[in-house]
């Protein structure tokens, strides 16, 4: 399918960026029709290990992780064209949440033998761990008050965990009598019982409910563990971001698609002026959300402190959580009657945009998000 | 006429050449014209306009060999960005931005000898003559007619929406000296002195009460052949591409950061900050701008590298323009009664007139190609939909 972006027009990709891309776009062009991303829908785990496995084999889950633990060491400029291109093919597996956000709680802890021990595994695919941190709803209150380490064991309940029935272990935030702190927890250990949501895109939520369940090895430790999770969280926003661009881009790429077969009044129905104001809109809409997820994944490759982090994951995941959903609802209304039908892929565009959208802070808890820190800033002025 | 020595500016150190900027404007731009509201007319703003032209600086674009101050492309962002945050108005500027440029590409030598050298030294001041009753979004279908009779055309016709031309003496135009083909193709590119016989201009009052556009008539107005520029019939190509790479800075964010940050002073004085339903709307106004900026530097990006933009850059135009619109109707919503006055509320930082605010971001989704015409440009050149 032709690539509507402007990418090709404005932007300047390094010869890396272009490989890396380039072999993203092979790799869902073997499921453009997307068979393999309805076969695993409603499904237990509700991902694709062989694709999780062809995954590995390009190394990608190795992006993030530091040369020294078998990984690439690469950047989020590299990084983030895969995941437009994984949001384009609906890929059915959870790379956002394992690649950048549980490699990230490993790299960012301080456990070097665990790092030195697991991370190649990790990156072979061998391995899949999934960040458990979320305690409340809402998707932007990051800290661990009801899972608590007592003797060892740990007690209480984690909730909105992607994919958990796939995972081999959990690194669970809990609390401490040191304060926040990262530990690593199996999956199938004693006292461990998981329930499962269907989501709505097809793949499933769990719900770990920790009765006196014996922990494994410390992942981070109180000095670092509120630290990295805040940020490995604020880069999971960015990359989630990332995936809904894809989401959004191929959304609209279909529907032109569509707009210039379909045939009503005897003309085809892209050539309808109200039609193409309309999509002209979705896709300036899609263009801003790339413009931000560009300057995000700069700034995050340059490094940046706590707070700016935050706003820009705010930025972010507020600009494309909402042009996510406009766009893939609004392409619905662009397909008609079809556009309704299970049988039509647009509407596993939008299925994807409603999971990922309100995944880690939905668009208005981000822009809450972002005016609580600019207001402190602004009080701390004064 | 500048009679100082040339600077290479190209060759400052960035931030040298910002400060120097920076000095020269707050020593010599008078403090009542900052950040003004409308368009200044001649009577106001002339004397700065003159000032400019004795430094040297009121073409920062042209190549330095025709009087200009020749900054590339990245001196020039800075220029004009240190403009924009110092609040400096417009000048009528259309010799500088549209005929300078024009003339440098497509005009004769004794063209570029003759008319450079007066823009310059503020002898001239240009407007434009495009638009017609019968030809706005549709350009191409303009009618103002250019008859050849001797060495002269004779042109009957009636330009309108002509910024400033109440302080304007030249005009330079698009005329229909063809009937034959395609309506693009029978344009011709013309240069007249506004004083000359057969001229009228009426001031037209926009929705602000200000005279900020004029009609212009034409009855039997004889301007020589040699005034026409790039041949005849030529007129629409070259109108055209004169429009290039500036059509960008119609993206510039900075009148929406300035426009949030007067509503945010309207907000302050209210004591809105404490009201959950205003932050919410307020940031969602404050992202959106951040985004537009995103955007922009983007777009500039292009530009520093020496590229050249296509239909794409129209995304800008309809991101800002509309953008702005929604700050000022949030603008009104803010200002309470406030809105349905003429005046407007104290603030820290100064008087915020909610209504001018509204007024004022009408246009920009007009003028310049509506923004339904940006939108059928998308349409068919980026997103290749059919006719």
């Amino acid at each position: 399918m032709e690539d509507i972006s402007l990418q090709s027009r404005i932007d300047v990709l390094t010869e890396q960026q272009v490989m890396i891309q380039d072999s993203a776009i092979a790799f869902i062009a073997q499921d453009e029709e997307l068979r393999k991303v309805r076969r695993n829908r409603f499904d237990q785990p509700g991902f694709d290990n062989q694709i999780w496995q062809e995954m590995a084999d390009l190394g990608w889950f190795g992006f993030l992780v530091p040369e020294a633990y078998g990984g690439m060491g690469l950047t989020f400029a590299d990084l983030h064209t895969v995941l437009v291109q994984l949001g384009k093919g609906l890929t059915p597996v959870p790379f956002t949440a394992t690649a950048v956000i549980a490699v990230g709680a490993i790299v960012k802890g301080d456990n070097e033998a665990l790092k030195r021990d697991r991370l190649p595994s990790l990156v072979a695919g061998e391995w899949k761990p999934a960040l458990a941190w979320q305690e409340s709803r809402g998707g932007i209150d990051a800290r661990a008050t009801k899972v608590k380490l007592r003797d060892g064991r740990l007690w209480g309940k984690k909730i909105f965990v992607p994919d958990a029935g796939g995972a081999d272990d959990f690194i669970v935030s809990v609390l401490s009598d040191k304060g926040t702190e990262l530990y690593m927890c199996g999956n199938g250990a004693n006292g461990l019982a998981i329930e499962y949501e269907q989501r709505i895109d097809g793949g499933f939520y769990g719900q770990l409910n920790f009765e006196g369940v014996p922990v494994g090895d410390r992942v981070a430790s109180a000095a670092v563990a509120s630290g990295a999770i805040e940020s490995v969280l604020d880069e999971g926003r960015l990359a989630a971001s990332a995936e809904l661009l894809g989401v959004m881009t191929r959304a609209l790429e279909i529907s032109l698609d569509y707009m210039t077969q379909r045939v009503q009044f005897d003309k085809p129905i892209g050539s309808f002026q109200s039609l193409q104001h309309k999509a002209v809109d979705l896709f300036v809409l899609s263009e801003i959300s790339r413009s931000v997820v560009l300057q995000v994944v700069e700034l995050f490759d340059a490094g940046v402190s706590q707070r700016e982090g935050a706003l820009a994951a705010s930025q972010v995941k507020a600009r494309c959580s909402d042009a996510a959903m406009q766009i893939t609802r609004e392409t619905i209304q662009l397909h008609g009657a079809i556009g309704y039908t299970d049988e039509a892929n647009i509407g596993l565009y939008l299925k994807r945009a409603m999971y990922l959208s309100s995944w880690l802070g939905n668009a208005s808890a981000h822009r809450a998000s972002y005016a609580k820190l600019k207001l402190q800033a602004e009080t701390a002025d004064e | 006429m500048s009679n100082q020595f040339r600077v290479d500016y190209n060759s400052m150190d960035d931030k040298d050449f910002r400060h120097m900027v920076l000095e020269w404007y707050v020593r010599n731009y008078p403090d009542e014209l900052r950040f003004p509201p409308e368009r200044m007319h001649w009577d106001e703003c002339g004397a700065w306009y003159m000032q400019l032209a004795e430094k040297g600086w009121l073409a920062p674009g042209w190549p330095s060999k025709h009087g200009g101050m020749g900054l590339d492309v990245n001196k020039l962002l800075i220029f004009m960005d240190v403009g924009e945050n110092y609040g400096i108005g417009r000048t009528p500027d259309q010799g500088v931005s549209m005929v300078g440029p024009l003339l440098i590409q497509h005009g004769s030598q004794e063209q570029i000898d003759y008319y450079l050298p007066k823009i310059l030294s503020g002898e001239n001041i240009w407007c434009q003559g495009y638009s017609e009753p019968g030809a706005g979004s549709d350009l191409a279908s303009l009618q103002t007619s250019a008859v050849r009779d001797g060495d002269d055309y004779v042109v009957n016709g009636h330009k309108i929406w002509t910024t400033l031309a109440m302080d304007a003496n030249m005009i330079f135009m698009l005329v229909r000296t063809s009937k034959e083909g395609k309506k693009q193709q029978g344009i011709t590119f013309l240069l007249a002195p506004l004083d000359l016989p057969g001229i009228t201009v009426r001031p037209i009052v926009n929705l602000g009460m200000h005279d900020e556009f004029a009609e212009v008539f034409f009855d039997n107005v004889r301007i020589p052949v040699a005034a026409s520029v790039g041949g005849e019939n030529n007129g629409w190509s070259i109108a055209k591409a004169l429009l290039g790479h500036e059509r960008v800075f119609i993206g510039s964010p900075k009148l929406a950061i300035l426009a949030m940050s007067r509503l945010k002073s309207l907000a302050d004085a209210a004591n809105l900050f404490s009201d959950v339903l205003f932050v919410e709307r307020f940031t969602a106004l404050q992202l959106d701008v951040e985004d537009l900026t995103a955007a922009y530097k983007r777009f500039i990006e292009v530009l520093k590298r020496g590229g050249e933009f296509g239909p794409e850059v129209a995304m800008l135009k309809i991101w800002n323009t509309e953008t702005l619109q929604r700050i000022s109707e949030f603008t009104m919503d803010t200002a309470a009664e406030y809105a349905g006055i003429w005046g407007g509320i104290e603030t820290d930082d100064g008087l915020v007139r909610a209504s001018a605010e509204f007024i004022g971001s009408r246009p920009g989704t007009i003028y310049g190609g509506t923004n339904q015409v940006q939108r059928n440009i998308l349409a068919k050149a980026v997103l290749r939909l059919p006719g």
